[in-house]
């Protein structure tokens, strides 16, 4: 069974008809080709396909893409203002990302974080990521990944940069 | 070398892409008419398969294929150059563990090839299972493999020195058991496979796999068709830690795919991959230790129970690093050790983190503290007495070239405050108790155990028309960052700045055929081959600038891609220039440089004795951890941590530091969280929300320390990192616990529970 939903993902409208079963993840990755979010567990436990629901960070896996008629989405694929490609950069600077499976979640988190908080401390950093689980970097340097954007964004004052996430 | 990169923390080369969501996994990937496979697995430990009824599951709209163990007799095959071979891609006759692959099913789409496996009947007589090694060892036990005499495919037994006189000369004997459990590799990047057969029945395998070129062969063999009909293509590897080696399912989307003719994608569910992965070889291991008065080491003797699951599949090398690494990390030359490696009814076990070291050095590391404090000795001192160091030969005949051991201990001890720390002792009374412990290891560059025929390292590279350079490696990244330094390495020989230089995945038709990446050899073994190649293919462009030039080639020299003379200062030929005119006056070839390594005086192991160098280098490593316990609750939590480790030579200091903190961290959960917990043949806890891994709250501060000893086999002095920086936290951890509150936990992991109840069983004995 298909229901027909609008959405606007990545700042550009869309319109069709959807598998009701089908979660916002398979929607996104089977449907649409945004393979950028990724299926880590079976379900709401690793992060991996975290993207922005209406500016919130959801774990894609845990809903259904039929029940979000009107909503905005944005994936990884669609972060490519300023404020995205420097918590990107700081990421890759600091040496957070290793194997990249779980990057895309985390950098999508670390932009909602940023969004809600503009200047976390450690203790918010760790609570906006408990949910993403990284087996590779010991997260020492998810901390200082997620600082070190703060940094240059206030010295690049890039938040006055116009933002496309909805 | 013109342009030091060496030493340099260069970011990821292919961290944009990972960040920004453009690094495609096995599982990204899509062919047009790509069918979906799915395994059909085994819900018995132990049973006989007396009827399969596929006939429903082929009507069902959608499906192309459903293959069985009876539909053609797969050849038997082993991993890893053992002798003994158990395994078959599809159980015929009989299942051997919950997940034994019974049939495979290709379909259109992933919902039609699940709702084909629950139209697949099978009957089975279920047999009575072998959970417990120790039991299954016994001569009175039912076979698992029948065809064996017994359930103990691999045995060691071998003695060093003079084990009577040794426990003689002690002044101290302490003795006891260990455990290590069931550990999961937790990779984030489910197992996935792509295959795609063509007209002729050659299949390209798209697979996240560490050692492609060994992948080949086994798959190959389990599918009986020859070597030349497969092409395996590795894919970027969402973490492995040794999880990634050969595995069966890229073997069955192989099979289906020659099956149907069609392209076809595989994916574990997570709990597919809890249940038939391959995890850490759980070990019962005994060990009794005799120290003299003065503190050295006099006699040991080990005795292990590895629990090999259901096949063997690495188990004997495991088991053999288990059995004999260890001792090659303090002067000792008193030793008597045997293992037997164990069938169970429970899942294969195999490559993780540490190759058996991580088992073994729990319990040899525990014990060192036991025999220390009889001795009324400090550990750290204990340690260091005995501490190998360069030049030493073992009697294992293991030759340490290099051996920062001592300084590893010694800068540790003074980082994290050892001294003033382990003369702290909270009060009895007290809820919070701190401790400080440590613990050592050594582990390997390369490891010469168990491939008979070579264990080296190839490398070309190309320059092209532009100047840039492609690096073909023979050893695989598997996240921990390995194109990054091959890169390094390649333009700090060549002189190219470091974008102009990339580096391929493996691929067998393209590639060098490497070995791969395992035993911690990439660096050191791969690094030696990429520059070498460098080297050559420098040479080459040198020499054809020197003859365009009519200079001599020791005149010029290449720095940020552009050939500069010594003698004349208006000399600025960039590459490109250079490589253009190769490529015409080669008439279309292209600079090209070869790099094979084969670490000299190194041999694989006597098959009877397991005596012979084994590594063109090994790399040591000491941990402290402070931690405190809650005595009320048993809640360890660690407070401080200071990792030294020898590398030889940094050759990325991000990407160094960035391997002893993921170890670390995975040391943490093996010490304190993670137990595959199996109830009768099941895992219980097969996804992340009941094994526990470690997330950002369970960390704790970590300083690391780089200590370079200049190995003259590595690659400027490198030696292996990534598995050592995990396997010397457990005792740490362990020997801190009983620093703090005087319970020493000998099976891992240290739970609170554990604790707890040795808090009470402590305060009754009082």
């Amino acid at each position: 069974m298909k229901q027909f939903i609008h959405l606007v993902i990545n700042g550009l409208p869309w319109e069709g008809d959807v598998q009701v079963n089908r979660t916002l993840l398979e929607f996104l990755r089977d449907d649409l080709g945004l393979n950028g979010a990724k299926q880590g567990c079976d379900g709401g436990e690793c992060g991996a396909c975290v993207v922005m629901l209406n500016g919130k960070p959801v774990q894609s896996c845990l809903i259904l893409a039929a029940e979000l008629d009107g909503s905005s989405i944005t994936t990884i694929e669609g972060l490519n203002d300023d404020i995205s490609r420097i918590i990107e950069e700081a990421y890759v600077a600091v040496g957070a990302v290793q194997c990249g499976f779980c990057a895309p979640g985390m950098v999508v988190a670390t932009r909602a974080l940023l969004e809600e908080n503009p200047d976390p401390t450690p203790e918010d950093i760790n609570n906006a990521m408990v949910g993403h689980l990284c087996r590779c970097t010991g997260y020492v340097r998810t901390v200082e990944a997620v600082q070190y954007a703060v940094k240059r964004l206030k010295a690049s004052e890039a938040r006055e940069v116009r933002t496309n996430v909805r | 070398m013109y342009d030091d990169l060496i030493g340099k923390g260069v970011p990821m080369v292919d961290g944009l892409d990972k960040v920004m969501g453009r690094h495609l996994f096995t599982a990204d990937m899509q062919l047009p008419g790509m069918l979906y496979g799915k395994v059909l697995r085994s819900p018995y430990p132990h049973a006989r398969i007396v009827k399969i009824d596929t006939s429903k599951a082929k009507a069902l709209i959608g499906v192309r294929a459903v293959i069985t163990g009876r539909d053609m007799d797969f050849p038997r095959y082993g991993v890893a150059g053992q002798r003994i071979l158990d395994e078959q891609l599809l159980a015929g006759d009989k299942v051997r563990y919950v997940g034994d692959e019974v049939a495979v099913v290709a379909a259109i789409d992933p919902d039609i090839a699940l709702q084909a496996l629950d139209l697949i009947e099978v009957e089975y007589q279920p047999l009575p299972a072998l959970f417990d090694p120790r039991e299954a060892m016994q001569e009175s036990a039912a076979l698992i493999h029948e065809d064996q005499d017994s359930n103990i495919p691999y045995k060691i037994n071998f003695t060093r020195g003079d084990i009577e006189q040794g426990f003689n000369e002690a002044a101290v004997i302490v003795e006891d058991k260990f455990y290590s459990p069931l550990h999961y590799q937790g990779y984030l990047e489910p197992q996935a496979a792509v295959a795609d057969c063509d007209a002729r029945g050659r299949v390209s395998l798209w697979i996240p796999m560490q050692a492609p070129t060994l992948g080949r062969g086994t798959y190959a063999n389990a599918l009986g068709i020859g070597e030349e009909d497969l092409r395996v293509i590795q894919m970027p590897i969402g973490g492995s830690f040794g999880g990634k080696l050969e595995y069966k399912l890229h073997a069955l989307c192989a099979l289906l795919s020659r099956a149907t003719r069609c392209p076809v994608k595989m994916v574990n569910t997570r709990e597919e991959d809890f249940q038939v992965g391959l995890p850490r070889v759980p070990m019962y291991i005994k060990m009794k230790l005799g120290v003299r008065k003065d503190g050295t080491l006099a006699a040991k003797q080990t005795e292990i129970v590895a629990d090999s699951g259901a096949y063997i599949n690495y188990g004997h090398a495991i088991m053999l690093s288990a059995a004999h690494r260890h001792d090659n990390l303090y002067r000792i030359q008193n030793i008597a050790t045997k293992a037997w490696l164990v069938y169970t009814n429970k899942v294969a076990t195999g490559c993780f983190r540490g190759f058996g070291n991580p088992q073994i050095h729990f319990a040899y590391e525990s014990i060192l503290d036991m025999a220390a404090e009889q001795l009324g000795m400090d550990p750290a001192e204990l340690r260091l007495i005995n501490s190998s160091q360069p030049g030493d030969v073992t009697p294992h005949g293991w030759k340490l070239l290099s051996c920062g051991l001592s300084d590893c201990i010694k800068q540790s001890v003074a980082a994290s405050h050892w001294k003033e720390k382990r003369a702290q002792h909270t009060d009895e009374n007290e809820r919070f108790a701190r401790g400080i412990g440590i613990g050592c290891c050594l582990h390997v560059s390369g490891n010469r155990t168990f491939l008979p025929d070579w264990d080296g390292a190839h490398c070309v590279i190309r320059i092209d028309i532009t100047g840039k350079a492609v690096v073909s490696p023979g050893e695989t990244d598997l996240g921990q960052g390995s194109r990054t330094t091959f890169a390094q390495i390649a333009a700090n020989e060549l002189g190219f700045n470091i974008e102009d230089v990339s580096v391929n995945l493996v691929d067998t038709d393209i590639s060098p055929l490497g070995l791969g990446t395992f035993g911690d050899r990439a660096t050191t073994l791969g690094g030696n081959a990429v520059r070498m190649a460098a080297i050559d293919a420098r040479n080459q462009i040198i020499a054809t600038a020197a003859e365009k030039l009519d200079l001599d080639p020791a005149d010029l020299f290449i720095s940020g891609g552009i050939c500069y003379s010594n003698s004349h200062a208006d000399i600025k030929l960039p590459v490109a220039d250079i490589a253009k005119m190769a490529y015409y006056k080669m008439t279309g070839g292209l600079i090209t440089g070869h790099g094979n390594y084969a670490p000299p005086d190194v041999r694989v192991v006597d098959p009877d004795t397991k005596f012979g160098n084994v590594s063109a280098a090994y790399p040591f490593v000491t941990q402290i951890s402070e931690v405190e316990v809650d005595r009320w609750t048993g809640k360890v939590r660690i407070l401080d941590m200071v990792s030294a480790h020898d590398l030889g030579r940094t050759l990325n200091p991000l990407l160094a530091e960035g391997q002893v903190q993921g170890a670390v961290a995975q040391g943490i959960g093996f010490a304190m969280m993670e137990d595959m917990g199996i109830k009768n043949g099941v895992i219980a806890n097969r996804n992340f929300e009941r094994y526990n891994m470690p997330r950002i709250s369970d960390m704790a501060p970590l300083t690391s320390i780089l200590v370079e000893s200049n190995d003259p086999n590595g690659p400027y002095g490198a030696k292996g990192l990534a598995e050592p920086a995990f396997t010397a936290l457990p005792p740490s951890v362990a020997n801190a616990i009983y620093h703090a509150v005087g319970v020493r936990i000998k099976e891992l992991p240290i739970t609170p529970e554990k604790v707890l109840k040795a808090l009470q069983e402590k305060e009754k004995n009082i």
